[in-house]
């Protein structure tokens, strides 16, 4: 434990600005991915345990791309689309077959899906890491905020994945398509009823959530190793995410995704070697004082 | 499921004792007897996690925690303090009822997927301690420098054959006694909580009580499979306690089946020998073993025990017709 | 396709499968295992090494470098005549990196597969896990992969028929600190922050590193400490710690993508460009060209690197690893390489496969090799593992050759240095 640390950096405007935007980053990347997991079982009610997969596939195909082409824009493009089309193949194949299972039958198949997908990135990229290197647009000294460090990369970064948080939020809550998928996870009889074709809004509303974490995976492939098995140490942070936050809230993910950052740059100054454990023990809290997470719906 | 009288378990516990140890004393093969062990600790394991996923449907992700513990413990004693097998065997088994005692009042509160997080929760927490207390665990390489096994009652576990022996006898055993669990109206009671909580509230039923009991029991024999494997590797490691343990536990039962008693024993039988047999052809293992999982899973929509148990009543009902 | 296969199996597995022969299927199932490998059994004559090693997951790559390097040596051995006579058939497994697969592995590779020597190119637990099997079952063991000082250095530990052909942590940080502390003195750098992963190796290697640099600096004060999980996928939170301590120095062990990984981040906050940062992982082939903006002037140890020892035999070994796999080699490559040369030397010398008469032999054996630092490798008979080993820091560059000048360590002091720490830690 290092309290001192803690505190004299409280004391400091450009210490707490520093960690506090290097919190955001952290954040801002785990809430693209927390938020595919919290809309896929908001509105299909499956926990995605192969969620990680699809923020690897993102990396990896943005790294392809990238290094194809040199443009890093396609390669955010292509990121996402394409993890968004694999998504979609993965739910009319596997997942459209398991709603309604229980939710071991579930996880089965997720973990099947999590072998799998680590094993072809494997076949076809090699085992071996590879690291993309950051775009020359971004490759621009520090700016100083109030003596705060923030690097130009990661501002673009929390822009996007804000842009993204507002627009997601937008259209579930004002469109015409909105009100479809929020009446779907409803009563999606009911909905069916009315004429509206279920099954492809499932696939959307999956596909959209893996290209969520496509994304997140597309804009962390500049500065993360893009190695086989990357999906995992994301995914379990993701899920302390959804599960503080509560499953299936949009505005729970970006509360959760931003106090699990926080708590990570501030806890790395007081408890360097118990970082981790905090956040489990944070959440063991959340769980037990409310069950549903922050924000999620008390009848769950 | 009725309960079979005391003599009749004893007697085909007896019998399946005998088939088990019967190959490997026989052949005196060495693979025989490792898989015999292994068999054992995963057995007890996964046997233990459908008591409370299958029977109790509390689908945990974190009973790894207890096989951890249950090789730690027993370990750690027998290194540590030079007590004797059996000694540290009980004290193993009680420390284990006593740390799921207090980890599961708090997760027997919580429902469905909520149980399944906190539990989840509570193995990362208890694996990051093992990582952290190094002094005690030795942290990510383990407790090193090999589990002493003096001679009791003339048992010799460092005789391979004997941990065999010894391996499927607690194998038997526990089977036996959480097939008792399950057949008493314990059993009926935690059946029923699982298909209707509500219910078995209004008719007064303590039903965290119940839930507890379950989670306790369950905790108690996957320390068991713990120890066996802690002497099957001499010594414990973080891995034990780890998410992967679950899974394979979780994969396991559903692989063998839910609604069988012996469903979670064939699943390992199977999930053995297809690691051992492919990691040997291939290094994409995980590829095939994700593709026999979703054919498994998609095809069957069942355990292979479940699936087997229901087509031959199927085949009875017909031949009654 | 292998949907089709999968099906087609499956009449016969649940015809065998009735409710009540659920247990007795355990039995005779295994024996489908035994039956395999007994039937590839044949040559008498030639003699079986088994090597349990990572060929799948997350570092998958170091495992296929050590089964590369040890398929070119033996292939060298067996052109020569084999082991006393006997040629070399190796038997590698994917142990997963797991200790109790790993335990499995060498026992069923000793047992069933009749395997007389195992090489063990196993890191850090699952090697503790397999230096259990081989106490148990005393077959002639080499550690060709965990670092860690405790494997052989512990008496305790200790068994007559394991060594260790590896380097160790304990000599990379006597050797690290000696350069660093002449720089420390040229440049004047006393405040140094650490961050290294938190797991025995990090925690191990940085705690010597420092404890030696002190010994040779006393003024060197460490201001800030980092301990990011293994695996972290992002560094922001240590590396804007590091900014808030303003180090004049950096030691860390980070290692393979962990470290590129930190680089990249460390980039985009301007680390790299205050302090001087001392990465023992860096010379690392796979690092080095997997990296995309190396800062100037890392400093380095070596670890599998062309340049140094700069020798034609050494040079030679690392084109034609390339030439062969069409990669670099690792430091796994060369510490499984070596351990094929010393079981060929201590069979020539004992004049014999027998485990127990190798074990001997081995005992203080000096080869020649090209990973020595004269040439020269020799297995320390007291405690079973390598010394003269090639090492020695420099700093690096983006492209070939990578680590062009490397300052020898001295192998005297790091002795001298080493019998100190063991003392300390009640080993001798």
């Amino acid at each position: 434990m290092d309290l001192d640390a803690l505190f004299s950096c409280f004391a400091s405007a450009s210490c707490v600005i520093t960690q506090a935007t290097s919190g955001f980053i952290i954040g801002m990347l785990l809430f693209l991915v927390a938020v595919g997991l919290t809309l896929i079982f908001g509105i299909l009610k499956v926990v995605n345990f192969s969620h990680g997969v699809f923020y690897m596939v993102g990396a990896y195909l943005t790294l392809t791309v990238f290094q194809a082409t040199e443009s890093f824009t396609l390669a955010l493009v292509a990121g996402g689309l394409g993890t968004a089309l694999v998504g979609w193949l993965v739910e009319r194949l596997f997942m459209s077959r398991i709603y309604g299972a229980d939710s071991l039958m579930q996880i089965l198949v997720c973990y099947a899906l999590i072998l799998i997908f680590d094993d072809l990135v494997r076949m076809i990229w090699g085992a071996e890491f590879r690291s993309m290197g950051m775009p020359s647009t971004f490759q621009l000294p520090p700016l100083f905020i109030f003596g705060g460090v923030v690097p130009p990369y990661y501002l673009f970064v929390i822009a996007v994945a804000a842009l993204i948080a507002v627009v997601l939020g937008l259209v579930v809550s004002r469109t015409r398509a909105g009100k479809i998928v929020r009446a779907a996870a409803h009563n999606a009889p009911m909905v069916s009823a009315l004429g509206v074709n279920t099954t492809v809004v499932y696939g959307l509303v999956f596909a959209a959530g893996c290209m969520l974490a496509g994304l997140a995976g597309a804009l962390a492939a500049p500065v993360r190793s893009v190695t086989p098995g990357m999906g995992f140490s994301i995914l379990i942070e993701s899920f302390i995410v959804t599960v503080i936050g509560g499953m299936g809230s949009i505005v729970g993910a970006l509360v959760g995704a931003l106090l699990i950052g926080l708590l990570r740059t501030f806890g790395a100054l007081g408890f360097p070697l118990f970082n981790e454990g905090l956040m489990y023990i944070f959440m063991v809290v959340v769980l037990v004082a409310r069950p549903t997470g922050l924000f999620g719906k008390e009848t769950a | 499921m009725g309960a079979p009288s005391i003599p009749r378990a004893l007697a085909i516990g007896a019998v399946a004792f005998v088939a088990l140890v019967a190959a490997p004393l026989a052949t005196g093969s060495t693979v025989l007897i490792d898989f015999v062990i292994r068999l054992s600790a995963l057995a007890i394991f996964a046997t233990s996690l459908n008591l409370l996923a299958g029977y109790g449907g509390m689908v945990s992700f974190g009973h790894g925690m207890f096989y951890g513990f249950g090789a730690y413990c027993f370990a750690l004693m027998m290194q540590r303090t030079g007590v004797s097998i059996p000694v540290a065997f009980l004290t193993t088994v009680v420390g284990a009822a006593l740390v799921s005692a207090i980890i599961g009042a708090i997760c027997v509160r919580l429902k469905e997927v909520y149980f399944s997080f906190v539990t989840l929760a509570f193995q990362m927490l208890i694996h990051a301690i093992i990582l952290a207390a190094m002094p005690l665990t030795g942290g990510d390489q383990g407790l090193r420098g090999g589990v002493p096994r003096p001679v009791f009652l003339g048992v010799d576990l460092s005789n391979q054959m004997q941990l065999c022996v010894f391996s499927a006898f607690l194998l038997v055993a526990s089977l036996l006694v959480m097939h008792h669990v399950v057949a008493s109206p314990f059993g009926a009671t935690l059946r029923m909580i699982r298909d209707n909580a509500q219910r078995a509230a209004y008719l007064g039923v303590a039903v965290d009580r119940v839930r507890l009991k379950a989670f306790v029991i369950a905790a108690v024999f996957a320390a068991v499979g713990g120890v066996v494997q802690a002497l099957f590797v001499s010594g414990a490691y973080p891995e034990f306690a780890y998410w992967t343990m679950s899974g394979e536990g979780i994969f396991v039962i559903m692989l063998g089946g839910l609604t069988t008693f012996l469903g979670p024993t064939l699943g390992s039988v199977i999930m053995l020998l297809l690691n051992d047999v492919v990691t040997r052809f291939t290094h994409y293992h995980g590829l095939v073993l994700g593709i026999v999982i979703l054919v498994a899973a998609l095809g069957l929509r069942k355990g292979l025990g479940d699936f087997v148990v229901e087509r031959l009543a199927d085949r009875r009902r017909q031949e009654a017709a | 396709m292998s949907t089709d296969k999968t099906r087609g199996g499956h009449p016969t597995a649940s015809d065998a499968v009735s409710r009540r022969s659920a247990l007795a299927l355990a039995g005779s199932a295994a024996l489908v295992t035994v039956a395999a490998p007994w039937v590839a059994r044949a040559q008498a004559k030639t003699i079986r090494i088994g090597m349990p090693t990572i060929l799948s997951g997350r570092v998958a790559t170091l495992g296929i470098s050590s089964r590369n390097a040890v398929m070119m040596e033996v292939e060298k051995v067996n052109a020569a005549g084999g082991l006393a006579g006997r040629p070399i058939e190796m038997v590698v497994r994917d142990s997963k990196g797991q200790p109790q697969e790993a335990a499995r592995v060498v026992r069923e590779l000793v047992n069933t597969d009749g395997c007389e020597i195992i090489i063990d190119a196993e890191a850090s637990s699952a090697a503790f896990a397999v230096h259990e099997v081989a106490r148990d079952l005393g077959m002639l063991t080499i550690h060709t992969c965990s670092e860690t000082s405790q494997l052989s250095a512990d008496p305790k530990l200790r068994i007559p028929n394991a060594f260790r052909c590896v380097r160790q942590g304990v000599h990379d940080s006597v050797a690290g600190a000696a350069y660093a502390a002449k720089i420390a003195k040229e440049k004047g750098l006393k405040k140094w922050a650490t961050c290294s992963p938190d797991y025995a190796y990090g925690r191990d290697t940085t705690a010597e590193f420092i404890y030696y640099l002190k010994q040779f600096v006393p003024e060197v004060e460490v201001i800030s400490e980092s301990w990011p999980k293994l695996f972290q996928p992002d560094y922001t939170e240590t590396i804007t710690k590091l900014l808030q301590a303003n180090p004049q120095a950096i030691y860390s062990c980070i290692w393979g993508g962990d470290l590129t990984a930190f680089i990249d981040q460390g980039n985009l906050y301007g680390v790299f460009g205050k302090a001087a940062f001392f990465a023992v992982n860096m010379a690392d082939y796979t690092v080095l060209t997997a990296v995309k903006n190396l800062p100037a002037g890392v400093h380095s140890g070596n670890r599998y690197i062309k340049t140094f020892p700069t020798t034609p035999q050494n040079a030679a070994w690392g084109d034609a690893y390339r030439q062969k796999y069409n990669e670099y080699p690792t430091n796994w490559s060369w510490e499984n390489a070596a351990a094929v040369n010393f079981l060929a030397e201590a069979a020539k010398k004992a004049g014999s496969t027998d485990g127990k008469k190798m074990s001997e032999a081995l005992k203080g054996l000096t080869i020649d090799s090209p990973f020595g630092m004269n040439g020269k490798i020799t297995m320390r008979a007291e405690d079973q593992t390598i010394v003269d080993y090639a090492i020695g820091w420099g700093t690096t560059i983006p492209k070939e050759p990578y680590m062009p000048n490397v300052t020898p360590g001295d192998w005297k002091q790091i002795v001298e240095y080493e019998t100190a720490w063991k003392k300390s830690k009640g080993y001798l």
